[in-house]
């Protein structure tokens, strides 16, 4: 409990004073307040608009919890193909990593084009920044396993299944993790895009609208909440992992 | 207790290997019969753990025969049980689950493995931690738990590559005690490598010294010493005399 306290009171305490300094800001400066709204306008447009919000937010957690599974599955699925046939590694991956580099927001107009405007290419687009991170991650967990530990199982007469499911998938699970972090942090922001550039609903959508109507008040409400959808995803990561890798955590730190 | 029976377990012939270049094994030949704790000592790089490779069957030698209980099995894993320099538990695995590792990949019953697994883990003193995770264990239990691994796959010869050399001197005592009292109880086929003379004849019946890279026996020992072996051993005239024979011979192949 105290120690609880003690890593979150200082972190706590920083944003309670920023906020602090920004309404005092606001208050002595006299902006305008659809340039920069106080955070008691912030808060003000927040509670007017909860209704109308309620539904924009469900739309869009909806679309990154669907577009990060499919995205978080593929990229395992990447990962385990690319592992167990090298071949197949040496062809693609290079090209994996090199198609990160073409923006998506450059690619989101071609999929409006191609597919449509409903929940496809919004799903594409969030599946390809999804799904790169946990890949990459888990591919790289999957070699990582200790030599020794491998040597010995394959002594001890483990086939390349055997093989896999004792040890490197195992071993490969905290990297797939980290990956996974990454991907859901990385999901919110690509169902965002995504409902920019086409789309009748989604917080996306309602931050076009505000920003034509210069409410900026409403387009920091729009901000907080995909923050927080974005930690929401992270924390249910966490979850996962907390219940899968659990008790032996520490262990597997200490061992590598 | 060495040449009474002509029962080898693990019978080598004139094995010879190379990687590339690097001509490895130069003919070796050995022998463990039932029973027997065969120890194999030789400079470092002289091809001690490809000796072991090729017995465990991750690699195929260039020529020569290896036959275990008179069976050839070039090639064939999963025959002997197993203990490398490292521990090598799984750190996922509580020590009851790393214990029956060999058994379970041999696909043998479970539940018949984790009872088997129990009572050695009582026997051994490590009943109250087989629940528990390597970490929270020290060092010298975690190389008791993972020879435990390699005696309960009831293979008839069991490996083990220097599992003491990471341990410190005092930890190292303890094990060979340990080891002692556990195989000389059991009598199992050991076959075991290490740099260290004093350890090879403190715990063996037969000690083969290898020569530098390519690897040959320099000379084949048969420790004089009766069973059950006391710790005073080490300070016997004929034990100090061996022990230094052994070294100017090692070191000879050193230099």
């Amino acid at each position: 409990m105290t120690d609880a306290l003690r890593r979150w009171a200082p972190p706590a305490v920083t944003v309670v004073a920023l906020i602090a300094a920004w309404q005092l800001y606001t208050t002595i400066s006299g902006i305008e307040s659809w340039l920069l709204p106080s955070p008691r306008d912030v808060f003000a447009a927040a509670s007017e608009q909860r209704t109308v919000l309620g539904e924009q937010v469900a739309a869009t957690a909806r679309l990154t919890l669907l577009g990060f599974t499919a995205g978080a599955a593929i990229g395992l699925l990447v990962a385990v193909a690319l592992h167990l046939v090298p071949v197949l590694r040496a062809a693609v991956y290079p090209l994996l990593v090199v198609s990160q580099n073409i923006p998506i927001i450059a690619i989101a107009p071609l999929l409006v084009v191609w597919l449509g405007f409903g929940i496809a290419p919004k799903l594409v687009v969030i599946v390809l920044v999804c799904f790169f991170p946990v890949a990459v991650a888990t591919l790289d967990g999957l070699r990582r396993g200790d030599p020794v530990i491998a040597d010995y199982l394959l002594m001890s007469g483990a086939n390349r299944r055997q093989l896999f499911t004792t040890f490197q998938w195992p071993s490969a699970l905290p990297a797939m993790f980290s990956g996974l972090k990454i991907a859901a942090t990385y999901s919110v922001f690509g169902a965002v895009i995504s409902e920019w550039i086409g789309g009748d609903q989604g917080i996306g959508r309602y931050m076009i609208v505000q920003k034509s109507a210069f409410r900026a008040d409403r387009l920091f409400v729009a901000i907080a909440i995909v923050v927080a959808l974005a930690l929401l995803i992270f924390g249910l990561v966490v979850l996962l992992e907390r219940i899968t890798v659990g008790r032996h955590a520490v262990g597997r730190r200490d061992n590598g | 207790m060495a040449e009474q029976a002509a029962d080898p377990v693990l019978d080598i012939t004139d094995l010879t290997h190379r990687y590339g270049d690097l001509q490895v094994l130069a003919g070796v030949t050995l022998r463990v019969q039932r029973g027997e704790f065969v120890s194999i000592v030789g400079p470092s790089g002289s091809g001690k753990s490809t000796l072991f490779h090729l017995i465990g069957g991750l690699v195929t030698a260039e020529s020569g025969t290896i036959a275990l209980a008179g069976e050839p099995v070039a090639g064939r894993r999963g025959l002997v049980g197993y203990m490398p320099q490292q521990p090598a538990l799984l750190p996922w695995r509580t020590i009851e689950e790393n214990v029956v590792l060999a058994r379970d990949i041999a696909g043998a019953p479970r539940r018949a493995s984790r009872e088997l697994a129990r009572q050695w883990l009582d026997r051994v003193g490590l009943g109250r931690f087989a629940r528990s995770y390597p970490h929270e264990l020290s060092g010298g239990m975690q190389q008791r738990a993972a020879f435990l691994r390699a005696l309960i796959c009831d293979h008839d010869l069991i490996c083990l590559d220097e599992p003491f050399s990471a341990l410190d001197a005092m930890l190292r005592t303890e094990m060979h005690r340990w080891l002692l009292d556990l195989w000389e109880a059991e009598r199992r086929s050991i076959l075991f490598v290490t740099h260290s003379i004093e350890e090879a004849l403190l715990l063996s019946d037969t000690v083969y010294v290898l020569t530098r890279r390519p690897a040959t026996v320099a000379e084949r020992v048969e420790v004089p010493f009766p069973r059950p072996r006391r710790d005073e051993v080490v300070d016997d005239p004929e034990f100090v005399r061996i022990r230094r024979r052994l070294t100017d011979l090692l070191r000879n192949e050193t230099s």
